[in-house]
């Protein structure tokens, strides 16, 4: 039983292995992105996006499969799915932030305000504030925190397109800025693989944390196992 | 003997809350108080001078700001009296339906709710001379609607907090960041109403038919997920 | 640029230091493993 517990030394080599591997992508993706041809209008500021945009796309995906995962915890009891919710909203927390800060720095470099109301920045930091309650409410709701926070991440999700549509409209009546949609044909290369290496980077992290998590549950079950045994025999 | 439908089973849920609300009225005057207060916390703290000139838009945010937080007040009471002497657990054990206690619990909340809205929204006339008779109905279905999508998430919010400790601080934060496109499109919605000055009125038919829409979502999720996230208690 | 320089920064900082602290947990956890191995060992 104990002879398992090394597989939290296979996960640390498995750790080293794939971080490695993302950290090549990333050197990869710098110089691609720094050989990219320059925007029109906004010049090298642009480039943020191409960190920016990703990230943005893992909040949405953590928030999806965090939700998945408390829909399993809540309708079959599968811790599994508990964990996996865990572990993706803290990610989607990381990576919300990174949304968060890279956008009004972006915001102030091309318009010179670091908040705009723009509608994809607000969105997405409701989404976050969301995924930061989904923690509260697992650290702090008591006894039945877990399930209160699934349910938390259920509301989120359905939240989720409401909440685009309803900012995209509320903006339109005001107005906006522009923000880069149409991608030129030398960016699109650099913009795909920082999408794939972030994409990447997620999944070796998710994977990692998970094992982290499940590691810590089954500890826990062998420390009541031990604990029971000593109690019976001083 | 015909087993009583589902309808009449949430309705007898939602009638007896109603009917222990009605003989004590805490959770009425506690709300109303709160919603009152929070007018005129606004109007202090953006009113200058002497003319009270304040646009349609601010007075709707005003009012749904109001509803939001007083609502707050509303939904830590709905679930109070069976945290006591251990109901909750006799109430699950009844072989009514979930869903159905969820529907009785979420009428009886709307409908304190919006009792208290109702003498709300005569206050900010007097307040802020807003134009509340120019559509007067419409302005009550905003209300119904509004209340209803907040209540529905806070209903399942105030079930699975029932035993935590920090439980009135945590409701408030776990539900305004759900519940904010219910009050943006309210908001807006009852903007474009509340003023006379408004060309036309397909903003507020928009928001409206938005807002319908994130009612029968929140409902459809509240019905379902209210079972687990009771379950456990 | 200084711009474009803080963002990438952040994130490199942000997802390092995300590393850093899960890399606690599991020092943490290993530790406790250790520990549950001498208990058991003292017992038996």
């Amino acid at each position: 039983m104990l002879s398992t517990m090394s597989s939290a030394q296979k996960s640390n080599t498995a750790f080293v292995v794939g971080l490695l591997l993302v950290l090549h992508g990333f050197f990869v993706v710098t110089l691609l992105v720094a050989n990219a041809p320059l925007e029109k209008t906004m010049g090298i500021v642009q480039k943020i996006f191409y960190f920016h945009v990703p990230c943005a796309w893992l909040l949405m995906l953590s928030t999806f499969v965090c939700a998945a995962g408390s829909l399993a915890y809540l309708f079959r009891g599968s811790e599994r799915g508990d964990r996996l919710a865990l572990c993706s909203a803290e990610l989607g927390v990381l990576f919300g932030l990174c949304v968060l800060v890279t956008g009004p720095l972006w915001a102030r470099a091309a318009w010179g305000v670091f908040w705009t109301w723009d509608v994809r920045l607000t969105s997405s930091l409701l989404l976050w504030l969301m995924l930061v309650a989904y923690g509260l409410a697992r650290r702090y709701g008591g006894a039945g925190g877990r399930r209160l926070a699934s349910a938390m991440a259920l509301f989120a999700a359905a939240d989720v397109p409401l909440v685009y549509l309803s900012v995209n409209v509320w903006r339109t009546l005001h107005p906006t800025t522009k923000v880069v949609s149409s991608l030129a044909p030398g960016m699109r290369l650099p913009f795909f693989l920082s999408l794939a290496i972030f994409s990447a980077l997620w999944g070796v992290l998710l994977t990692l944390r998970m094992r982290v998590e499940r590691a810590q549950s089954r500890l826990l079950e062998l420390t009541i196992v031990v604990e029971d045994a000593e109690e019976k025999s001083p | 003997m015909a087993r009583p439908s589902w309808v009449s089973q949430a309705a007898r849920i939602a009638w007896k809350d109603l009917h222990i609300e009605g003989r004590s009225r805490e959770v009425v005057y506690t709300m109303g108080f709160m919603a009152a207060l929070v007018v005129l916390v606004f109007s202090f703290a953006f009113i200058s001078g002497q003319e009270v000139t304040v646009g349609p838009d601010a007075i709707a945010g005003i009012l749904w700001v109001a509803v939001l937080f007083s609502g707050t007040v509303a939904l830590s009471r709905t679930f109070d009296r069976e945290r006591e002497n251990e109901a909750i657990r006799s109430l699950l054990l009844s072989p009514v339906p979930r869903s159905a206690i969820y529907a009785g619990k979420l009428a009886a909340t709307a409908s304190i709710m919006l009792l208290v809205e109702l003498l709300l929204v005569p206050l900010l006339a007097g307040l802020f001379s807003a134009a509340i008779w120019l559509h007067a109905l419409w302005l009550g279905l905003l209300l119904l609607l509004g209340t209803i999508g907040f209540a529905s998430v806070g209903v399942i919010f105030s079930a699975a907090l029932l035993r935590a400790r920090s439980r009135d601080a945590l409701l408030g934060a776990l539900l305004f960041p759900i519940v904010i496109p219910v009050l943006l499109a309210a908001s807006r919605a009852t903007a474009t109403l509340l003023d006379p000055a408004a060309p036309d009125l397909d903003p507020a038919l928009f928001w409206t038919r938005f807002l319908t829409a994130l009612d029968v979502v929140f409902v459809v999720v509240g019905l379902w997920s209210f079972e687990p996230v009771v379950m456990g208690e | 640029m200084t711009y474009v320089a803080l963002a990438y920064g952040f994130i490199w900082g942000a997802v390092f230091t995300y590393v850093l602290l899960v890399g606690r947990r599991v020092a943490r956890i290993d530790a406790e493993i250790e520990d549950l191995r001498q208990r058991v060992k003292t017992g038996s």
